[in-house]
């Protein structure tokens, strides 16, 4: 008999065939469908949580022949239990949420690690940095892994810095520390920058809008061909700009183009990320994301949980075959609509308005702690 | 009822109440006493709350029977002397249930000689029925009410914390702002308690407004382990069901039915659920964070191994508790936020008539 971790391993080792023929730019091994069906019925074999999610929405696994077939986890259920095929003490990491809305973080578990940062190298390089040759430097508005050793988006900047840049000590790459903004460091180190060499700042969006405030209208010009990813949004820890204002001021605090300011879409509870093309497909506008061949985003009706009509907005079901060991579909509660063989990102669902006195969901997070 | 208000503690003054809040207080019987008259013409007014709320007739026939038209005078007494004074009360209510018009109405009453309010756009008959059936110029309704206009007196607001902080915003400086915003209800089964009979009452406080009201509990925690847990989400499913037979659930809207989907998909993988055509019932894994469910008849049932342990597992969601039912008011008082409203499973729905329901500060 063939044990999970065998099993688990196959599955990686055909995840990771995918992402290596997408940097070979060769066809894909195996077709999206029938791994994504293996998948699942791994996941609904050893995620007991799974198992009763397929039941609890009638659907019988052995007879799953796409990966639509599959039930979505809902991100919540990351808050309240584990979403992981193994035992705790097997998992190489555990990312966890960044927001405590409720008392409640949510963990994701990985046993290997390398799928993931496969995954995210892949097509953040060739998003990001494609057209460009190694090396370039790397500057990390946040935290590094070692200061916040749970963040999933503290790990793939420091991968990306590991990857893509020279080694460098810590504080010529991080520039939060303690949490808090180290711009004089910055502005020491963008002075003492190789001047040829191209920079990829790495960077949250509450982050470069701290770093705007700061620099109060001061330019930090980058050398040329260098530029931005910004992601997330803010959380109420720091004032809102609109996605516009914030790309033109950041292009302009960094001398460099709009469209050289990319927006990255990932989630703790996903092992592949997505991201603006702007920078490698000059017809495409900012506001479309794009997918690698192995996670798709599949806009949803909330209610009946099936795809949209093509064009209509729906809620985020995300289909992540690099998720391996947790749960390869997610339901999330992002809004978004296909368009231009991409997806648009249109923010949060908002809950249902009460009828009553009881208070929403929307309303208890919107008055948590760190709520703006 | 009032024993089980362990934080009645009457703010009376050696007994004697002065002229004003005496002629407060009979207007506050006066406004009852109209609650009630519309209480006998309900038949007529059910089809337009029927329709506002969403509620099924037999919805609104239950609902009514939380209409408070019967108050002891101890209770008046204790409204009265909560409400201060104001020489003019505007009331505002936005998000209600439909019978808090009359509980609203009789705090403004028993503050002010004078009072308007303007109902909720979405289910303004009770309101109107009330105002009506008082027959006083002293009460009026203003249905056209520009909040920006009003500059002098008191101004309680019944809505979201969003629509409280938009009109205080609005008023002019001169204007008090009282706000009563929405909340949540909770319940908490000690270990002695019988299942059945918890589980019965609980579904009664449940099935009230299809559990729209901030007095409806939306969580159940229950002492002991995970086998008596189990009992309780189980049986309460079984009563759920049956009040569905007696009083079918009204129809949710599509943000509430959205919202139900993902709860429960949510806790079909974290817990184990239990459904009916009307209902949810979940239990939750122990020691997680409690997945608040929505309104609409939604229950996640959770243990705590101790009644000690209640105030740790509600901590994040602490200062939205407006109300809590239990089996032992006695033990569970110490372990639930100070503000809320304490009562016997099965009687969240109907707590004196001693003041606002919502008892945080305003």
């Amino acid at each position: 008999m063939t044990s999970a971790a065998a099993v688990s391993d196959a599955l990686h080792a055909r995840v990771r065939a995918m992402i290596g023929a997408f940097e070979r730019a060769a066809p894909m091994p195996e077709s999206f469908d029938g791994l994504a069906v293996d998948l699942a019925r791994f996941q609904a074999r050893h995620v007991a949580g799974y198992a009763r999610l397929c039941g609890a929405r009638g659907v019988e696994v052995e007879r799953m022949a796409r990966a639509s077939d599959a039930p979505a986890v809902p991100t919540d259920a990351f808050k309240l239990a584990r979403v992981f095929a193994f035992d705790d003490a097997q998992a190489a990491v555990t990312f966890h949420t960044s927001g405590t809305t409720l008392g409640a973080r949510g963990a994701h578990a990985m046993r290997r690690v390398t799928t993931y940062d496969a995954a995210a190298l892949a097509f953040g390089r060739a998003m990001l940095a494609g057209d460009l040759e190694a090396p370039v430097s790397i500057l990390v508005i946040g935290p590094s892994e070692q200061e916040a050793p749970d963040s999933s988006l503290g790990h793939m900047c420091s991968l990306f810095a590991r990857a893509l840049a020279p080694a460098e000590p810590a504080e010529r790459t991080f520039f939060v520390r303690g949490g808090a903004l180290d711009v004089e460091g910055l502005r020491a180190r963008v002075a003492d920058l190789p001047p040829r060499r191209p920079v990829v700042v790495l960077a949250t969006s509450f982050a470069l809008v701290h770093l705007l405030d700061a620099l109060g209208g001061d330019v930090l010009p980058l050398p040329p061909r260098s530029r931005v990813m910004q992601t997330g949004g803010f959380k109420g820890r720091s004032r809102e700009i609109a996605a516009d204002l914030l790309r033109r001021a950041v292009a302009s605090a960094f001398a460099v183009d709009e469209r050289a300011v990319v927006g990255e879409y990932g989630m703790t509870e996903l092992s592949s990320q997505f991201w603006e093309s702007t920078l490698v497909d000059d017809r495409r506008p900012h506001g479309i994301y794009l997918e690698p061949p192995w996670a798709r985003v599949v806009p949803v009706d909330g209610e009946t949980l099936r795809a949209v009509l093509p064009g209509e907005v729906g809620i985020a079901r995300i289909e992540d075959l690099a998720n391996v060991d947790s749960a390869f579909a997610i339901l999330t509660q992002d809004r978004v609509r296909r368009r231009d063989g991409g997806f648009e990102l249109l923010g949060r669902a908002p809950g249902a308005p009460p009828r009553g006195c009881s208070i929403s969901i929307d309303e208890m997070l919107s008055r948590a702690p760190g709520a703006p | 009822m009032l024993d089980l208000h362990r934080r009645d503690a009457l703010p009376r003054s050696g007994g004697a109440l002065s002229r004003g809040a005496l002629e407060r207080l009979a207007d506050v019987r006066r406004l009852v006493s109209a609650a009630g008259r519309v209480y006998a013409d309900r038949a007529r007014l059910a089809p337009a709350i029927a329709r506002s709320t969403g509620l099924t007739p037999e919805g609104v026939e239950l609902g009514f029977a939380s209409l408070e038209r019967e108050a002891t005078d101890t209770e008046l007494e204790a409204l009265v002397a909560r409400a201060g004074h104001a020489e003019r009360v505007h009331v505002i209510l936005s998000a209600n249930v439909f019978v808090a018009p009359l509980r609203a109405l009789a705090v403004a009453r028993a503050a002010a000689p004078r009072v308007t309010v303007r109902p909720s756009p979405r289910d303004p008959a009770l309101t109107r029925a009330l105002v009506e059936a008082t027959g006083e110029d002293a009460v009026a309704l203003a249905e056209d009410r520009d909040v920006a206009a009003i500059d002098a007196g008191e101004l309680h607001v019944y809505g979201s914390d969003e629509t409280i902080a938009t009109i205080r915003a609005d008023v002019g400086p001169g204007v008090v702002v009282r706000g009563h915003g929405s909340g949540l209800g909770l319940a908490v089964v000690s270990g002695g308690a019988d299942v059945e009979s918890a589980a019965e009452a609980i579904a009664g406080d449940v099935v009230a407004f299809d559990q729209r009201g901030c007095l409806s509990p939306r969580v159940v925690l229950v002492e002991g382990d995970e086998g008596r847990g189990a009992a309780l989400a189980r049986t309460l499913h079984d009563r759920l069901a049956a009040w569905s037979r007696r009083v079918p659930r009204g129809a949710l809207t599509d943000d509430e039915r959205v919202d139900a989907v993902r709860w429960r998909g949510a806790l079909a993988f974290a817990g184990s659920l239990w459904s009916g055509p009307d209902h949810e019932v979940a239990l939750a894994p122990r020691a997680a964070p409690l997945a608040i469910p929505p309104a609409g008849r939604h229950v996640l049932v959770s243990m705590v191994p101790r009644l000690d342990g209640v105030a740790p597992a509600i901590a994040a969601v602490a200062r939205f508790v407006v109300a809590v039912g239990t089996d032992d008011v006695a033990r569970v008082s110490a372990f639930v936020p100070p503000h809320a409203r304490l009562s016997a499973l099965g009687r969240m729905q109907r707590p004196p008539l001693d003041g606002p329901v919502d008892r945080r500060a305003v």
